[in-house]
């Protein structure tokens, strides 16, 4: 094929765009990176080999990505646009017979929508692509790459063909100006004003550079147009090269992409042939060729100067800016250098006109941007949005939310050269100014998705490396500067940071930002300024309790399950202990961290079981199933070591409320030797355990036993005793206590301000469980309404139930959001309970008599995304309904008065009353006082409080002592047998038993039945001992 | 997978370095695509060659030194018959990539940037392949395998090694 003319080109489309449209029945499949890592080439065989032999009327072409790359291997089924996902060839023979040959198609391989459940017919209908707007990725996964008669067919090489015949130079840059197209390479230079410097430098000779060494970890953008839709990059180029007057052109690609490179000299070579590259073309006198220059493996090599050089045949090292590429670029020539998603657009501005470019996007930042979307995002891939869409849509909408439902906790923009961005953040629009101003950029266009399973101390240490590792080393800012941040990155991972090393951070890489000499080491510092900014407190733990919460940095690691317990448990000593048996030593090695061993078998929230490593295998360890079999074998007491000291019984500790928090700190104090006095208020100590979670989660006996374990290690525990009441701290200090431990928990209710919510039928969630569990009755309605979302809400409504009323609850949010632990939600709603999320009470509604009536709501819907990284429910203009109703329970808010019993004490305290704790010591600001759980944190879990307690009392003994004795700080490295080359033992997790719905709905029995020993045994022999031979980690952290 | 045979140093003859530097010699910065041609046909860039391409392209052998220290794609000791790169990008970092590549070393037994004493693996680090969807992915010369699991390593590694057996 050669053209001859622009007349002839457009000849030439319309006959290929009709022999296009003859075809009738059209299968593309796609073979972008990700599926052809997947098997796209045999999908494509398995369909060619059930159609040989029928009539040709079906064609089948392998297209570039068609961008959701985690579904794949994908295809689509032209002309209605059927779209297939996770196909294999015998699926693809399946499609063949029953769609392609017999008009039906295969219902099972359709895309399901995820968030209303309804089947995707075709592509248009997929979640995934509803909100995106193809320019730069138009063609990519709609035609054969490797074919310019496709290209030509959608109109390609049209812009260049009305470019040569009807304007000028001035007039292409003109348009590209209007249309404000800016650098998509990361940056965000005027596209427009290059070319303008390059058009108006005088010169002979010119050069038209293409970017194509996308090196920032995490982007395949440029991969993705080159290897979808080349000739779209040779048109742009071309477009660009007669606008500034240039003759030749090189695309310097990096030597990881070699489809691209095969792909794109394919386009060449096709372009050359049809005239539409090369001497005279369209007959129109320009003259333009173009070549490609692989990389070689240097990441510097995308900075502009240095990669002129490699394009020379030198070192890839950088030069100072001026000379800018557009004076003196290649072989000292006028350059002009844009990236591939820039050239990309070019011709879609030219073809269609800028007014229909600049429609979309924003203000300041025209037209779409291609970003790849990867980490831990449901469905990874390549989009393409208008700019100023938001981060929230971007990871929600199209990318379908986090995996595995976990929380959303950072995106990486920009890569080594961007930032993170919080998810008090997700509103963010994504334009060049906006993510700017939060410390990240808008970069190439690479975005991970982070969940809280990420270490962003580790993260900013990952790039650094990155860097550090790419680093030319010609200017010393970025070659020492940035080794000696790594330096104190590395240490800081390692447990060996220092408060000063923060700031030394920050001074260095402001630093290196100002002094670098090219781009690559202005930017370096960027992620880890970034993350620094967004998640100090990160920084904070990991330097000072060297602790890394997302079980991420080895040094600070022992195993993942034992630093998410926020009491630090030796998980995986007591679950190989019971492995083998040995469950007196499993329970002293729990009970060296938590006393509570019997209580969270039953209540934890096993945060440990979300961090298990088995999890990437099959499913996490059942940990807190073990447990329960564990502390049902307690025949005897088990306690762990008790060290007497008759100095430490002589002082005098007074610890206000008999919780978790509080009990846990005495027990910890005793086990020093202390005698510390506990004072409660109710007849009964447990604090929230007795008093708000029910029996049937937690029999009475269980905790009864653990606390008289407490109560005889010398705790000694005053009940019906009230601070403020019965005791003051005034008097406490008369009495000549030393300290005091404030357990005081969250006992305050925020509440339901709605009319009619002023009677005695509306009550607080934690009075009503406080009656019922205290005093054994509790006046219930018939019809009874709990609103709120929490595990208070969940506990009441099944008390309510048992109690015999119909319960519903309302939540403003959805079930996924909803504070309560996930298994309580679903036993709740199998024993009856009706959920109604997205609901608001608005009125409570009451007869003549006073009596209650009823409950009016409206229905909500979502909307923007909060600070908590949650969408916002908002009141849609819905018809308000009401729910018949006689009592309503409210549970949403849990707050702490304590004006009065604080007395003149120098406590300081947050904007909804909490006490101020210092995270190590829990000491206040009061020197003699010290508090812990929920009366700091808010309402928090039984877990939580127990680790306060623990830390309250090390700190209580260090007030007193001036020494650390917290001697069950000591990891030891339990004796059982592993072998660490084993394969893991195959077995499943298994699920905990419960007695049946009809037995306990009117009872209080306890739900959760035990396993065998067998089915237990085997279970603990599930963990992978990630602990294995890496003991002690640390030998006492605070020492 | 490849079924092409692996280069051995007997693709390295002075005809055939002749071959690849005649294609470019008129051409302006021919250096560097000259030794990644070469460096294609004889695994690795010996000494000897570089010398010859230095003196036949009248670049000075300090520079020809220079630019192959500063790539990192290019090796002057002889390579595996497969390059295994486990990719540390972004990506891949945080889906497990440095598990994966821990795997790796014990199951070939080097370390990164090493070769096995049979010659067929060499061990290196990518820095992103652009297969981030599919993250952790490892890439064995130009295959692409996604996904990958620690655990499963010596399966993805069998079928190179069965090729050889």
């Amino acid at each position: 094929m050669h053209i001859g003319s622009p007349e002839e080109l457009t000849q030439k489309q319309q006959e290929l765009e009709q022999q296009r449209a003859a075809v009738s029945t059209r299968v593309r499949v796609c073979t972008g990176g990700g599926c052809l890592a997947s098997g796209a080439h045999k999908i494509r065989a398995a369909l060619e080999s059930e159609l040989s032999g029928v009539d040709g009327h079906v064609h089948i072409v392998e297209t570039g990505c068609m961008g959701p790359c985690s579904a794949g291997p994908v295809i689509a089924v032209d002309p209605d646009g059927t779209f297939y996902e996770g196909v294999t060839p015998e699926d693809a023979a399946e499609i063949a017979k029953s769609h392609l040959l017999g008009g039906a198609p295969v219902e099972r391989l359709l895309h399901r929508n995820l968030a209303s459940g309804s089947v995707a017919e075709t592509e248009t209908d997929v979640d995934f692509f509803q909100q995106q707007h193809k320019v730069v990725l138009r063609n990519c996964g709609r035609i054969n790459p490797c074919s310019i008669s496709d290209y030509i067919a959608v109109g390609g090489y049209s812009a260049l063909a009305k470019a040569l015949a009807s304007q000028t130079g001035e007039q292409i840059i003109e348009t590209v100006k209007a249309a404000g197209l800016r650098g998509r390479g990361g940056a965000g230079f005027p596209s427009w004003l290059k070319w303008r410097f390059t058009r108006d430098a005088e010169s002979e000779e010119k050069y038209v550079l293409c970017n194509a060494d996308e090196g920032d970890p995490g982007a395949f953008m440029d991969r993705s147009v080159l290897e979808g839709d080349p000739h779209s990059v040779v048109e742009g180029m071309a477009i660009a090269a007669y606008a500034v007057g240039a003759q030749q052109g090189y695309v310097y690609c990096r030597a990881e992409y070699p489809i691209a490179v095969s792909r794109l000299s394919q386009a060449i070579t096709q372009a050359r042939e049809a005239g539409l590259l090369g001497d005279n073309i369209l007959g129109t006198g320009f003259s333009f060729d173009l070549d490609i220059r692989k990389g070689s493996g240097a990441f510097v090599c995308g900075e502009e100067t240095a990669l002129i050089h490699s394009i020379e045949g030198k070192r890839g090292e950088p030069t100072p800016r001026p000379p800018f590429p557009a004076q003196s670029g290649v072989w000292g020539k006028p350059t002009l250098l844009n990236n591939v998603e820039t050239y990309a657009n070019v011709s879609a501005i030219v073809g269609d006109g800028a007014d229909t470019y600049a429609r979309v996007g924003t203000e300041d930042s025209k037209g779409t941007k291609v970003f790849a979307l990867a980490g831990a995002v449901r469905n990874t891939g390549l989009v393409e949005v208008p700019i100023g869409t938001t981060l929230g849509e971007l990871i929600y909408d199209i990318g379908g939310g986090i995996t595995n439902d976990k929380p959303f906790k950072a995106a990486q923009i920009g890569g080594p050269s961007g930032g993170c961005v919080p998810k008090q953040h997700l509103n963010v629009p994504l334009d060049y100014a906006s993510l700017e101003e939060l410390g990240a950029i808008m970069g190439s266009g690479g975005l991970i998705v982070m969940d809280d399973g990420t270490c962003m101390v580790d993260v900013a240490r990952f790039f650094l490396e990155f860097v550090q590792e790419e680093s030319c080393g010609k200017c010393t800012p970025c070659r020492v500067g940035t080794k000696r941040m790594l330096e104190i990155l590395d240490r800081i991972c390692e447990g060996r940071g220092e408060y000063e090393d923060i700031d030394q951070l920050i001074e260095l890489g402001t630093q290196i930002k100002d002094t670098a000499l090219c781009g690559l080491g202005q930017t370096a510092p960027n992620p880890v300024l970034s993350t620094i900014r967004h998640f100090r407190d990160e920084y904070e733990e990991h330097i000072r309790d060297k602790h890394c919460a997302a079980g991420i940095c080895p040094s600070l690691v022992r195993a993942p399950c034992q630093s998410a317990c926020p009491a630090g448990v030796d998980v995986p000593g007591f679950v190989s202990l019971v492995g083998e048996k040995r469950y007196a030593e499993a329970l002293r090695l729990h009970r060296e961290r938590n006393p509570f061993a019997a209580v969270c078998a039953r209540v934890c929230f096993h945060t440990c079981e979300e961090k298990c490593r088995r999890q990437t295998l099959d499913s996490p360890v059942a940990i807190r199933a073990i447990k329960r079999h564990m502390v049902d074998q307690e025949v005897v007491v088990q306690l762990p070591e008790v060290r007497e000291n008759s100095e430490n019984a002589a002082r005098k500790v007074a610890i206000v409320g008999a919780g978790p928090a509080g009990l846990s700190c005495a027990y910890f104090l005793a086990r020093l030797g202390y005698r510390p006095q506990v004072f409660e208020a109710m007849p009964r100590p447990g604090g929230m355990l007795v008093q708000a979670i029910p029996a049937y989660r937690l029999p009475r006996e269980t905790l009864a036993r653990e606390i008289r374990m407490i109560e005889n290690l010398g705790v000694r525990i005053h009940t019906e005793t009230r601070l403020g009441r019965d005791i003051t701290l005034s008097t406490l200090r008369e009495q000549g206590y030393d300290a005091v431990f404030l357990g005081l928990g969250a006992p305050g209710n925020t509440p339901l301000n709605v009319p009619g919510s002023d009677g005695e039928d509306v009550v607080p969630a934690g009075d009503f469980l406080r009656q019922y569990n205290v005093r054994g009755s509790v006046p219930v309605g018939d019809r009874v309404l709990v609103v709120g979302g929490g595990n208070a809400a969940i506990d009441a409504a099944r008390t309510a139930l048992r109690l015999g009323s119909h319960v519903t609850i309302i939540y403003r949010r959805t079930r996924d959001q909803m504070p309560a632990y996930a298994e309580e939600i679903e036993e709740a709603i199998s024993e009856g309970v009706e959920l109604m999320p997205l609901t608001q009470p608005t009125e409570i509604v009451r007869n003549s008599d006073g009596t209650m009536r009823s409950v009016r709501c409206v229905e909500l819907s979502l909307g923007e995304f909060d600070r908590s990284g949650r969408r916002r429910p908002t009141s849609r203009k819905s018809e308000p309904f009401e729910l018949e109703a006689d009592q309503v329970i409210v549970a949403i808010g849990q707050r702490l008065d304590a004006d009065e019993i604080l007395e003149d004490a120098t406590v300081k305290r947050d904007d909804d009353g909490f006490l101020r704790a210092d995270p190590v010591t829990g000491q206040t600001a009061d020197p003699w006082i010290f508090s812990g759980g929920d009366s700091v944190l808010g309402p928090a879990s039984v877990v939580e409080a127990i680790a306060a307690g623990e830390r309250a009392a090390y700190g209580i003994d260090l007030h007193l002592t001036g020494e650390n004795h917290a001697f069950w700080r000591k990891d030891t490295q339990v004796n059982t047998h592993f072998d660490p080359d084993a394969e893991p033992l195959p077995y499943e997790r298994e699920s905990i038993e419960t007695i049946s719905v009809d037995r306990r709905r009117h009872n209080f029995s306890e739900v959760e039945l035990p396993w065998s020993e067998a089915i237990a045994v085997r279970q603990a022999q599930r963990c992978l001992r990630c602990d294995y031979g890496k003991s002690p980690v640390k030998e006492d952290v605070h020492a | 997978m490849s079924t092409e045979t692996q280069p051995t140093e007997a693709d390295f003859t002075v005809e055939n370095l002749d071959r690849i530097i005649d294609a470019h010699l008129d051409e302006a910065g021919a250096l560097i695509p000259v030794l990644q041609e070469v460096q294609e046909s004889v695994g690795y860039l010996p000494e000897d060659a570089l010398k010859h391409i230095s003196h036949r392209l009248e670049v000075p052998y300090s520079e020809v030194a220079g630019v192959v220290s500063f790539y990192s794609f290019f090796s002057t000791i002889p390579r595996g018959r497969h390059t295994v790169r486990a990719c540390l990008g972004t990506a891949c970092y945080v889906r497990g990539g440095k598990e994966v590549l821990e795997s790796l070393k014990r199951n070939l037994g080097i370390e990164v940037g090493g070769t096995t004493e049979d010659r067929m693996f060499s061990l290196d680090v990518g820095r992103c392949f652009g297969a981030c969807g599919l993250a952790p992915v490892v890439v064995v010369d130009e295959t692409v395998h996604q996904q990958v699991k620690p655990s499963r390593v010596a399966e993805l590694l069998a079928p190179y090694r069965e090729e050889e057996a």
